[in-house]
């Protein structure tokens, strides 16, 4: 009997409940840039990325310099995203255009947390302007930013 | 060299007579533990039905909530075999925050058993101590109002509608029953409950599980119950 209220404080420790939202709640693509015989490479030219939206035309990504790597966001469920990969060469520059598609899945965790959505990379397709080409390497895109889902290859003049 | 082979000798032996004094001792203390007294009352001492009024009162003051009753054997006023039939549910309207609408609703069952742990097994009062095995299975509709997309500004959708789900738990059982009225007594138990297997579906997570609560690997809980001990 005596030994019955430390048994209770003990339960009652062990079960504490809490709002299990994920700290890191951003679902994005992370791009690889390579040099032909898949090693990493920092692009030497500068990198900017503009997606059409619904009204117009936005920068998603601006800038990019000296960077072996980055991520970009994904559309909650748009079932293709159009992307436009802009190469600054000094006053020049290229435009390749990406469409990357994928299925859209609701994930949810609890209602204290925002909807989100988790998707699987179906197909990429691209022009070859500046791009020599562009693989997926993990089709799962979720909140795990440490997978990478895209290996980028300029072509070799680049 | 002699005299210390002897001193290995005798320690060993001690050692041993030692942990088989400690096993003997262990298991005749199991055996105590899951044997009847010896006396001469009846094993089959009747059995009980229950209703929690914990759950009730959730389901009227909250947006989830179970309806639960439970019939229990009474053997030797020892052991008590039970099993606990409930209806949970969760109609989660309107997130003030998120917007998301969560709704299920699924019986669940629980089986298992209680011990009473007074001395004076036979008296009008008892202190269970149990362990319970519970499943439920369950459907989820889960829903939001159309919003835009945060980058691309395109109208999204958000739900699934019928996701079947099943939840397998465990429950550590701490309990009392007291003799208010003739056959009428009131008692409660804490709960301790702890997930053993789920599947939560495409979603990646259910939120009120029907019988466990909230979600999640963990969770205490309890009942406050209005028992007829026939």
């Amino acid at each position: 009997m005596r030994r019955l209220p430390i048994i209770l404080l003990s339960l009652l420790a062990m079960a504490c409940s809490s709002i299990d939202c994920p700290v890191n709640n951003i679902v994005s693509t992370q791009y690889v840039i390579c040099d032909k015989d898949g090693a990493e490479m920092k692009l030497s030219d500068t990198l900017s990325i503009l997606t059409r939206r619904m009204d117009d035309t936005i920068t998603v990504l601006n800038r990019l310099v000296q960077k072996a790597t980055f991520s970009l966001q994904i559309s909650y469920s748009h079932p293709e995203d159009e992307l436009f990969f802009v190469f600054y060469k000094g006053p020049v520059y290229t435009i390749d255009t990406v469409w990357i598609k994928k299925d859209d899945y609701p994930h949810f965790e609890s209602v204290d947390c925002n909807a989100a959505f988790f998707h699987t990379l179906t197909g990429v397709r691209y022009t070859t302007h500046y791009i020599d080409s562009i693989v997926i390497k993990n089709t799962s895109v979720n909140y795990d930013v440490s997978t990478v889902h895209f290996h980028l290859y300029p072509k070799v003049s680049n | 060299m002699m005299s210390q082979r002897y001193i290995s000798t005798s320690i060993r032996r001690l050692a041993i007579s030692l942990l088989l004094f400690l096993t003997a001792h262990s298991a005749s203390a199991q055996l105590k533990f899951f044997s009847l007294q010896k006396d001469t009352i009846p094993v089959f001492r009747g059995f009980a039905l229950s209703f929690d009024m914990v759950g009730l009162l959730m389901n009227q003051l909250s947006d989830h909530g179970e309806y639960e009753g439970a019939f229990r054997l009474n053997l030797h006023d020892e052991w008590f075999p039970i099993v606990e039939v409930g209806y949970g549910r969760a109609n989660h309207t309107d997130d003030p925050v998120t917007g998301i609408r969560y709704e299920t609703k699924a019986p669940y069952f629980r089986i298992g058993i209680d011990k009473n742990m007074l001395k004076k097994k036979h008296g009008p009062n008892r202190l269970y101590m149990g362990l319970r095995y519970a499943f439920t299975s369950y459907d989820v509709d889960l829903s939001t109002d159309n919003f835009p997309d945060p980058v691309w500004l395109w109208d999204t959708g958000f739900g699934v509608k019928g996701e079947k789900c099943n939840y397998h738990w465990l429950e550590i059982v701490v309990g009392v029953d007291a003799k208010i009225y003739g056959p009428l007594h009131l008692g409660w138990s804490a709960r301790y409950k702890r997930r053993i297997a789920h599947d939560d579906g495409s979603i990646g997570n259910t939120w009120y599980v029907p019988g466990f609560g909230i979600g999640g690997g963990t969770r205490l809980g309890g009942t406050f119950n209005v028992i007829i001990d026939i």
